[in-house]
């Protein structure tokens, strides 16, 4: 691994009060094969951790002043496979047992948005996945029209209505 | 086109309706039907039946394929006779107005008009009833769709008492001749029409489509049940007045229509103060602060409800409901399901349109958002015009101005017109910034066909 690091800087985004979660999958996206991400932000970003752990990636995080942190995103062996096999991998998983759809990586409240906001929002969640990931968003309906592009597109979900009646789906990219 | 969420034709019952009501109101401007002539001349059956099948039936029938799904969670079953429906409707609607001017002279033909009438607009109704009630069979009824059901049971009464009409006075069914039709069964199919197919449909849609788009509590309250079993309950009364009296006057008790019409007017009442009483909750309790155009026009048609509600009432303690009927059917048809119809097209068609046209690239790419379909700071005027015209045209009914009802009705074209104008420019996509109108991926919606 010889190759430098992807350096993506997401205070400026951070410091703006903005979300640099897109910006950091787009980053993930961007990598070359068993490149790492060195990634410099303003609090040490423990949610990614999980989040690109669960994409194959190890975190190695030291404080670099000021109260910013560095952490260095690196791809673990078994990513170094590649995404398809994994996929597939993570397909056979589901088709054997209903129980290894993977822990969600985003978690979404959709609930206060205006239609069609809260579809909007969970579709652009789910195109950040890589394919066998799982988002849950809370919404406050069954989303008749969501179903249909989910299966237009591909992706599995599962849903049901929560105490309060909404309805909480959980989507597998496909 | 994303599916089959998206009701296919729902669009072109959607334009059909509008030029419906376009034409009826050229029609009342230039002098033609009531109040020119008596309400029940051929010219007002001709006026009544554009707007009351040819614009509302067609509105409520669109609007239902493609909400009746959304209401229940279930895609639409039978989707192909949605055409062939609008068909039958159009055709059997094109008969039944021919029949009517056959009737008043215009139209000189030994054709059978009306009985053909008859048979093709029951024809049309069955369609849409049966996709409709084959989808709504298919879940446990909230209620919002069972006040859906209890419609399209209306529509069947209506239209079978109607069709029955048509053959009478086409000569046919001469068994039935005898029968003082006009008494006993038009004031049902004015009723149950009015009352059960288009009003009570609309309620149902409404309990659903208003607290969805203002994001309000839209949980099954108590206040709702009591107005759906006060409604079926005056509505039953009213379908089954005649039957009801002679059934209590063959156990030797007194009894008249009326005492069974005045029962009935009372629950209806009831039903409708307790709907507004739900409606005042949904809008004060939303967690959308800025109402939008469609929710603040709804409340016009609110207050027209209840004006129509107080007028039905005052006419009656005064004697003078015979006398004024015209002018509460017209606050009931233009003022409340006119109202409602126009200020919910406003937002179910950029709605609709947002979907076809930006649903496949829905959170891949940057879109507009719905509002920006529409420019509601330019079309609130429109929608203030076209109640404004309704009220005075009311007015001037009940004081037998003509005049000024045409030059009423001629606001409340105006206001249509533009609201028509509108819609047309939100399926162009005309207010979009141009940058954002067609992403890659996206195609332009047709005006009022579906997608190929």
């Amino acid at each position: 691994m010889t190759q430098p690091h992807y350096e993506l800087d997401v205070r400026p985004i951070l410091r703006e009060g903005g979300e640099p979660f897109l910006a950091v999958m787009q980053a993930v996206d961007a990598l070359a094969p068993g490149q790492s991400l060195r990634l410099l932000a303003t609090f040490k970003p423990i949610p990614l951790f999980h989040v690109l752990g669960s994409r194959g990636f190890e975190p190695t995080a030291r404080e670099i002043g000021n109260g910013d942190w560095e952490v260095i995103f690196t791809p673990t062996e078994s990513q170094s496979g590649g995404e398809a096999s994994q996929a597939e991998s993570a397909n056979n998983r589901v088709d054997k047992a209903d129980e290894a759809w993977p822990e969600p990586v985003i978690e979404l409240n959709n609930c206060d948005l205006d239609p069609p906001e809260p579809m909007v929002r969970t579709l652009e969640g789910v195109e950040t996945l890589s394919p066998g990931q799982t988002l849950a968003a809370l919404l406050p309906r069954e989303p008749l029209f969501l179903f249909k592009e989910l299966e237009s597109r591909g992706h599995l979900w599962r849903g049901s209505f929560d105490p309060e009646g909404h309805y909480r789906i959980v989507i597998r990219r496909g | 086109m994303m599916g089959t969420a998206l009701s296919r034709w729902t669009m072109s019952y959607f334009t059909a309706a509008l030029a419906f009501l376009v034409g009826a109101q050229v029609l009342m401007i230039a002098g033609y039907g009531f109040p020119a002539v008596p309400a029940e001349a051929p010219e007002t059956l001709t006026l009544v039946h554009m707007v009351t099948i040819g614009w509302l039936s067609l509105l409520m029938c669109g609007a239902l394929f493609q909400f009746v799904p959304v209401l229940i969670a279930q895609p639409l079953r039978g989707g192909r006779l949605v055409l062939p429906a609008l068909i039958c409707l159009l055709s059997g609607l094109a008969f039944l107005l021919a029949g009517f001017l056959q009737l008043a002279g215009t139209i000189d033909t030994d054709l059978p008009l009306l009985a053909v009438a008859g048979m093709l607009l029951p024809a049309g109704f069955l369609l849409v009833v049966g996709v409709l009630v084959g989808t709504l069979l298919r879940a446990n009824l909230t209620l919002p769709a069972r006040f859906v059901a209890a419609g399209l049971a209306c529509v069947l009464v209506t239209v079978t008492l109607g069709a029955l009409f048509a053959l009478l006075l086409s000569g046919f069914l001469p068994a039935l001749a005898g029968l003082d039709f006009r008494t006993h069964a038009l004031p049902v199919h004015i009723a149950v029409g009015l009352g059960g197919w288009l009003t009570f449909t609309a309620i149902g849609v409404s309990y659903r489509l208003l607290p969805m788009f203002m994001l309000s509590p839209d949980g099954e309250r108590a206040s709702s049940r009591v107005v759906w079993w006060s409604g079926i309950a005056a509505l039953v009364l009213i379908a089954l007045a005649s039957p009801i009296v002679a059934m209590v006057e063959g156990t030797g008790l007194m009894a008249t229509p009326d005492t069974a019409t005045g029962l009935a007017a009372t629950l209806g009442l009831v039903s409708l103060i307790l709907y507004g009483v739900d409606l005042a909750f949904f809008y004060r309790h939303r967690k959308r602060r800025v109402i939008e155009l469609n929710s603040r026009a709804a409340q016009g048609a609110l207050l027209a409800l209840i004006l129509s509600a107080l007028l039905l009432l005052a006419l009656l303690a005064t004697g003078t409901l015979g006398q004024h009927v015209g002018a509460l059917l017209y606050l009931v048809a233009f003022g409340w399901l006119s109202g409602l119809g126009l200020s919910q097209l406003y937002k179910i068609v950029p709605f609709l349109t947002w979907l076809e046209c930006y649903g496949p690239v829905m959170g891949k790419k940057p879109t507009p958002r719905v509002q920006d379909l529409v420019v509601e700071r330019r079309d609130r005027v429109w929608f203030a015009l076209y109640f404004l015209g309704v009220l005075s045209g009311t007015g001037a009914l009940l004081v037998n101005q003509p005049d000024v009802f045409r030059v009423a009705a001629g606001a409340t074209l105006l206001a249509t017109l533009a609201i028509v104008v509108e819609l047309v420019l939100a399926r162009r996509l005309y207010n979009v910034e141009d940058g954002k109108r067609l992403p890659d991926g996206t195609s332009r919606p047709r005006l009022f066909l579906p997608s190929p």
